[in-house]
């Protein structure tokens, strides 16, 4: 069912270009030019946060952060084999996917665990990296309370979704 | 309370960056320095090849939304979405109030690959060159954290593929949580800077 949905909107934004006679292809490429530029220009912030997170994992201290976190987790109702995943989220994307995979071979694509994973998944984001992204073009230099607010809706979202599981 | 809200939770990147780098590089000394230059590059490695995939992504995503923007139907979507906006962002602009829409809408539809190019563009507009981020800026950063998601689209393609008997069984509650978190995101925020506010208006008396 989700996968016709923007397959439908394409099509749909197609015609109405067709009824608006706006000529799509001229359209399309001028959108499409900005890409590289975009790229070049967001290249150095995600390759800065993917190096620190990187020397994070291989010094051993995100295994280390997991094992204090853990029992913390598992008063707050998040399974302990979670925590890696919920640890590494804010800061990366195609990290956190792997780490799903992860959890969906070793649990079962039924299992509570990989339920919560995917909620937990679903209603969170790569926070730090939008974070830089997102501002990398501007001239901001101090989010002030920006990340502690997400990084709180963060926390609770994941203690509510892994509660959810449980009755849904 | 009060000052802990207003002093300690100034965090930049730049200090935040900073401690992430130099403590593994700490660790790394002890436990395995011939790893260290190596992981970097990797990583950066890693992050050149995950830019090359943007890139592509990057060029459907703006061509679609050029097109969009071309035939009226942005200004349509913000005009939707206006009231709503206005109220949470506390903005007066068409064309920033446009990009935030799309923002918001692709974030909705799964797809955060689209809602990049229009979540800078926006922090672009709303940037007031003071070095702070300002309250619609800090909103946008919060909204796309908690982002409400009607489709999340790559997890359940996930769990299909490993053989799960229901994969769209998780919609319905990462949907609850979503509302949930959004929402009090959006309260925090607003609550946060009345508080500054006032705060503000006290040290002037």
């Amino acid at each position: 069912m989700s996968a016709y949905i923007l397959p439908i909107l394409f099509i749909l934004l197609f015609l109405y270009c067709i009824y608006k006679r706006i000529n799509t292809y001229d359209y399309f490429v001028k959108g499409a030019k900005g890409a590289i530029k975009l790229v070049v220009d967001i290249f150095p912030f995600i390759a800065s946060i993917m190096i620190a997170v990187a020397l994070l994992r291989v010094s051993g201290i995100t295994t280390w952060l997991t094992q204090i976190l853990s029992p913390i987790f598992n008063t707050l109702g998040v399974p302990p084999e979670l925590t890696e995943l919920v640890l590494l989220r804010p800061f990366t994307g195609s990290g956190s996917y792997a780490l799903l995979e992860d959890v969906i071979a070793s649990y079962g694509a039924d299992s509570y665990i990989t339920r919560c994973a995917c909620v937990i998944m679903g209603c969170s984001e790569t926070i730090f990296y939008v974070a830089t992204v997102y501002l990398s073009q501007t001239k901001v230099k101090k989010l002030l309370y920006a990340i502690p607010v997400a990084l709180l809706c963060s926390i609770v979202g994941t203690i509510l979704a892994c509660l959810l599981c449980r009755v849904m | 309370m009060t000052f802990l809200v207003t002093q300690s939770i100034k965090i930049s990147m730049n200090i935040f960056w900073l401690i992430m780098m130099l403590a593994s590089m700490l660790v790394l000394l002890i436990v395995n320095p011939s790893a260290m230059l190596s992981e970097m590059i990797g990583a950066s490695t890693e992050a050149l090849e995950l830019c090359i995939e943007l890139c592509a992504v990057y060029v459907v995503w703006l061509g679609f939304i050029e097109l969009i923007d071309a035939s009226g139907l942005s200004k349509k979507l913000a005009k939707l979405l206006r009231p709503l906006i206005k109220r949470i962002f506390k903005i007066d602009n068409e064309e920033t109030e446009k990009l935030i829409a799309l923002n918001i809408s692709a974030n909705m539809l799964g797809v955060g690959n689209a809602a990049t190019p229009m979540g800078i563009r926006a922090m672009q507009a709303l940037d007031d060159k003071t070095g702070k981020a300002n309250f619609a800026m800090i909103m946008l950063v919060v909204i796309n954290a908690t982002s409400i998601q009607l489709l999340p689209t790559t997890v359940i393609g996930l769990r299909a593929s490993a053989g799960s008997e229901n994969p769209a069984d998780i919609i319905l509650p990462t949907l609850i949580v979503t509302v949930i978190t959004t929402i009090m995101g959006i309260l925090l925020v607003h609550g946060i800077e009345k508080l500054r506010q006032k705060l503000k208006g006290r040290k002037k008396k």
